[in-house]
């Protein structure tokens, strides 16, 4: 009996929580507490530092400037290792224990999918989730009216793609290379999309995520005779079969959709990747956008490492503005529902990198738009306007 | 009256032969031995009985039964049952757990079934193996787990556990083996119980010939897979090849 | 009636379940962020009837499996189909998704019989893939690898939804998952299961027909994930084909290990032990040296959870229930030097 009684005592004491529950979770007068759960130590490690780090840019020129209405946004970052179940306890553990405000930039389509029973459950906005699938502006799914996408769908962005490339060749034969995971999913909704609506066929071939073989891949293409392919990949992968085409005599033009926009495919691809194309969903960087030269102004003033520094950096920076946006359109007397409503007032918007955004009650897809990026000498440049 | 019938038995691994053309009978209540050097085919005789091994030629009839007809789990269906020489058990069991495993044919599924809630069908199946326990004087063991055990008591267990089958006929293999002279006896004493009291055809394997000279109703001797003799203890004591086999020719020496 | 042979103490266990059943209102009362345990606490039961059912089969019968988690992907895709688009009932999906998942298990048994060790580890791995990829196959249903909604559980008329009623839902199936577990360890069955792991030869001389208990030990140990497939599914409301990674596999088998295989309550403890380090203790660590330190979260997430494995297999190689064993024995022989039983 002794034992048991020390049993109860031990595992209450393990559970001893501390703090007490605010009126809005995660704000007081000086303060925002937001949640951020990135990829730290899974497949997608290599963004895990840099996304938060670009997006602390913003929210340490934000904090020096007297923060929003006075508060300062100090943002929590936990690791989910790709895994949709970490990410959701991630989640609770921020919603519950540290009291955030409100979830920003969440990596990943599964672990953002898992998260909406949570979301709708306890009232918490997600904002600008770091992952393109056009599945999070689905209005009708659980936690519909929490999520404000800032990011052009990847089946928007397929759609978008193959109208290129007809425009210009007409009897093109397109295929994708495309991961078979969520992201690939996406892609393939835009392809059977734009299949119906050009009435073509597109060849199709998958990859496991965390493949460094795409001889299979690239043979089937050569078989099946496309003379342009669209690689739905991430930085690794578009460097891969690029190389490989051309240590196989193949050449078709090669396309990618927004997560091959680093600048690191141009690098390490080489002449291999002259001239491919990817879909950004956002300006570059090293543009001149506004946002773009203010960025750079701030990197070089905090003195951010130069190897953090990039497409991946900066989308966190932005995607920064426009949480900040929503902030100070909610107003003084910051609620959760008051960020939802300041952010639906958003009407094309001008971030300074993305294209223009809107939501309203309707619609939290923000944009549906993307310029195209050409490899030129080693070199991305911007070789179309805002397209849709 | 014959109970095991072993006729014209040959069993080779890949060139060497194990056993040419055994042939004997085992009668009912009998303890039979099976005596000869190492290598000599015994354990090779009971692992083709427990369909362990499968011989090439030859017939075992078991109570009518072609046990080369059975598999290997059948044959404990069929009534006999077996002890090891390097003893076989679950270390991280209770000793009764250890004995029930050789009730398994014994318990069916319905009362599996039942002895989930009811208690008293739970302590039917344990009274089977507390009943052997008793029998071979190694109770209070029972909830004890077999890791650990002196070598005597994991022997016996081995016993119980071949017993709890209620088995008709028993292989014993070298049951004595690694035992002290006091154990010994206590072995020649149970494997006598175990032919008077209960009635169980014994076949034993035995290296230990004090042992086998006292207890046995009838001895086979072999060497290199082929029977020198069969007959009573004195008959085989004297039997001039088996003196030649075991003792060496006096002729060489 | 006390019988003769107790191979345990009962008397603690109404205790038990009873401190389970109070464990919410204590948590509620001990801290607001109580949801959040109580949410660790759910995903630690469903994993904890799993580990039941791989102990069952790893730990009891010796045959490795690294693709557990494939199990309860298809007790958590079948309860998702058959109640959200088929329309049958939770309580009735929660007897069926099980049986398919078992059955599964059955036809995975199948190499069992004749390969054991590592290669049944790769084979069983093998089949996690190849359940993934019929996931995606069957997209009309699954939805691909896109993931899938899942409704809530109702149960006679009732909806399960908050975290306090899951707790409920899942601590009866674990309590039920335990019994079931235990009774099979100490029946006819649980005692072929273990001579198959330590003696074949004796196993079949006692009448044991190998094949079928290895296959049985296949199914029933499908049939206990895909329970907790069914739970999983309904509980978290959302799965896809990334909750169920290889990974997880693994981390299933650990915790049998770290648990001590072969042991009903070692699978519980060690359940309760990884899943509570990894989801709790470790970031709580972390946060710990947040306040005086100034890194990324994550990146010694790993580090500290793998640094407590690493000690923990050094120390304790006969899991925490050899560990408790030996704190009992110590308690019970107190003054005469216990030291040296172990060593």
């Amino acid at each position: 009996m002794k034992k048991i009684i020390g049993l109860f005592i031990m595992l209450g004491l393990v559970f001893v929580g501390c703090g007490k529950q605010a009126p809005t979770p995660g704000v007081t007068d000086t303060e925002i507490i937001i949640g951020n759960i990135q990829d730290l130590s899974g497949p997608m490690k290599e963004l895990g530092a840099v996304l938060p780090s670009g997006s602390n840019v913003y929210f340490r020129y934000i904090n020096e400037a007297g923060g929003v209405h006075g508060r300062k946004i100090k943002m929590l970052v936990e690791d989910h290792q790709y895994n949709p179940q970490k990410a959701v306890v991630a989640a609770k553990k921020l919603i519950e224990k540290d009291q955030v405000f409100c979830l920003y930039h969440v990596i990943g389509t599964s672990p953002c999918e898992a998260l909406r029973p949570i979301l709708a459950e306890t009232g918490t906005p997600l904002i600008a989730p770091a992952t393109q699938s056009g599945t999070m502006s689905d209005m009708t799914r659980p936690a519909g009216n929490l999520i404000f996408h800032t990011d052009t769908g990847y089946d928007k962005q397929m759609v978008i793609l193959v109208d290129y490339i007809l425009k210009d060749n007409a009897n093109a034969k397109i295929g994708i290379i495309y991961q078979d995971d969520d992201y690939g999913e996406n892609v393939l909704k835009g392809a059977s999309e734009a299949e119906a609506s050009q009435g073509i066929s597109i060849q199709k071939e998958a990859y496991q995520r965390g493949a460094t073989d795409f001889a299979g891949q690239v043979g089937n293409m050569i078989k099946g005779g496309a003379t342009h392919v669209i690689i739905a990949g991430v930085v690794k992968e578009p460097i891969i079969v690029m190389k490989t085409a051309a240590a196989m005599g193949y050449s078709p033009k090669f396309f990618g959709t927004s997560p091959t926009m680093d600048h690191r495919v141009s690098l390490a691809a080489g002449p291999a990747g002259e001239g491919f194309i990817s879909a950004n969903f956002a300006n570059l960087w090293n543009s001149d956008a506004s946002s773009a030269v203010k960025y750079r102004e701030l990197c070089a003033q905090y003195e951010v490492p130069k190897a953090y520094m990039g497409m991946y950096h900066f989308y966190g920076y932005i995607t920064a503005k426009v949480l900040v946006e929503g902030l100070k359109r909610a107003g003084k007397n910051l609620t959760r529902e008051r960020l939802i409503n300041g952010l639906e007032t958003l009407n094309k918007w001008d971030s300074g990198a993305f294209p223009p955004i809107t939501y309203n009650s309707k619609d939290h897809a923000g944009t549906e738009s993307v310029i195209l990026v050409q490899v030129k000498d080693g070199v991305q440049t911007v070789i179309t306007d805002w397209i849709d | 009256m014959t109970e095991l019938t072993i006729k014209n038995l040959h069993m080779q691994f890949s060139g060497v032969v194990a056993l040419d053309d055994v042939s004997f009978n085992v009668d009912k209540g009998e303890i039979f031995s099976l005596i000869g050097p190492n290598g000599s085919g015994k354990s090779t005789l009971f692992n083709c009985i427990n369909r362990f091994n499968d011989p090439q030629k030859g017939q075992i009839v078991f109570e009518g039964h072609n046990l080369l007809k059975m598999q290997p789990h059948q044959i404990m269906n069929a009534g006999i049952a077996r002890t090891f020489q390097n003893i076989q058990n679950v270390p991280f069991m209770t000793i009764l757990d250890n004995i029930l495993l050789g009730a398994h044919h014994r318990i069916d599924n319905r009362s599996t079934i039942q002895r989930w809630l009811s208690r008293k069908q739970r302590q039917k199946e344990e009274a089977m193996g507390l009943e052997i326990l008793d029998l071979l004087g190694i109770a209070n063991y029972e909830s004890k787990y077999m890791i650990g055990q002196p070598f005597g008591i994991q022997k016996l267990t081995e016993i119980a556990r071949a017993l709890v089958a209620k088995p008709k006929l028993i292989l014993m293999d070298e049951p004595a083996a690694g035992m002290n002279d006091q154990e010994t006896y206590e072995i020649a004493k149970i494997i006598t119980e175990i032919r008077d009291d209960l009635g169980i055809t014994v076949l034993v394997v035995e290296h230990d010939m004090s042992l086998v000279m006292s207890i046995s109703d009838r001895i086979c001797v072999l060497d290199s897979g082929n029977i020198l003799a069969i007959g009573e203890p004195e008959e085989v004591k004297n039997h001039p090849d088996v003196i030649k086999a075991f003792l060496g020719d006096p002729a060489d020496a | 009636m006390k019988g003769r042979y107790e191979d345990e103490n009962l008397y603690w266990i109404p205790l038990l379940i009873g401190f389970v059943l109070l464990l919410p209102f204590l948590l509620q009362s001990a801290t607001f962020s109580y949801k959040y345990y109580l949410f660790v606490l759910n995903m630690a039961g469903i994993y904890i009837i799993l580990t039941v059912g791989l102990d069952l089969l790893s730990g009891y019968t010796g045959l490795i499996s690294l693709g557990h988690g494939a199990f309860l992907a298809i007790g958590a895709y079948t309860s998702a189909i058959l109640v959200d688009q088929a329309g049958i009932s939770f309580f009735i999906s929660l007897i069926i998704s099980p049986l398919i998942a078992g059955l599964f298990g059955f036809v995975i048994g199948f190499p069992a019989l004749r390969i054991t060790g590592m290669y049944l580890g790769l084979t069983t791995m093998g089949f996690g893939f190849i359940v993934k990829r019929l996931i995606i196959a069957f997209r009309e249903w699954t939805h691909g690898a896109g993931g899938l909604d899942v409704s809530s559980p109702v149960l006679f008329g009732y909806t399960i939804k908050s975290d306090w009623d899951n707790y409920y839902l899942i601590y009866t199936c674990v309590i039920l998952a335990i019994f079931a577990g235990r009774r099979l360890a100490k029946s006819k069955i649980g005692r072929a299961f273990m001579a198959i792991r330590d003696s074949e030869q004796a196993a079949e001389a006692s009448g044991i027909n190998l094949a079928k208990y290895k296959m049985l030990a296949f199914f029933i140990s499908g049939l206990f994930a895909g329970f907790a497939g069914v739970l999983f599914a309904h509980t978290s409301h959302f799965i896809s084909t990334d909750h169920f990674d290889m990974l997880l596999s693994i981390y299933f088998i650990i915790m049998v290990l770290v648990g001590g295989a072969g042991s009903i309550y070692g699978a519980v403890l060690g359940t309760l032990f990884i899943v509570l380090l990894d989801n709790l203790y470790v970031p709580m660590i972390e946060d710990w040296i947040h306040s005086f330190m100034n890194t990324n979260a994550g990146d010694i997430q790993s580090l500290i959870f793998g640094l407590i494995m690493f000690l923990f297999i050094i120390f304790q190689p006969m899991g925490l229930y050899g560990m408790w064993l030996k704190l009992r024995i110590y308690w019970k022989i107190f003054p005469f030097n216990p030291r040296k039983r172990f060593t």
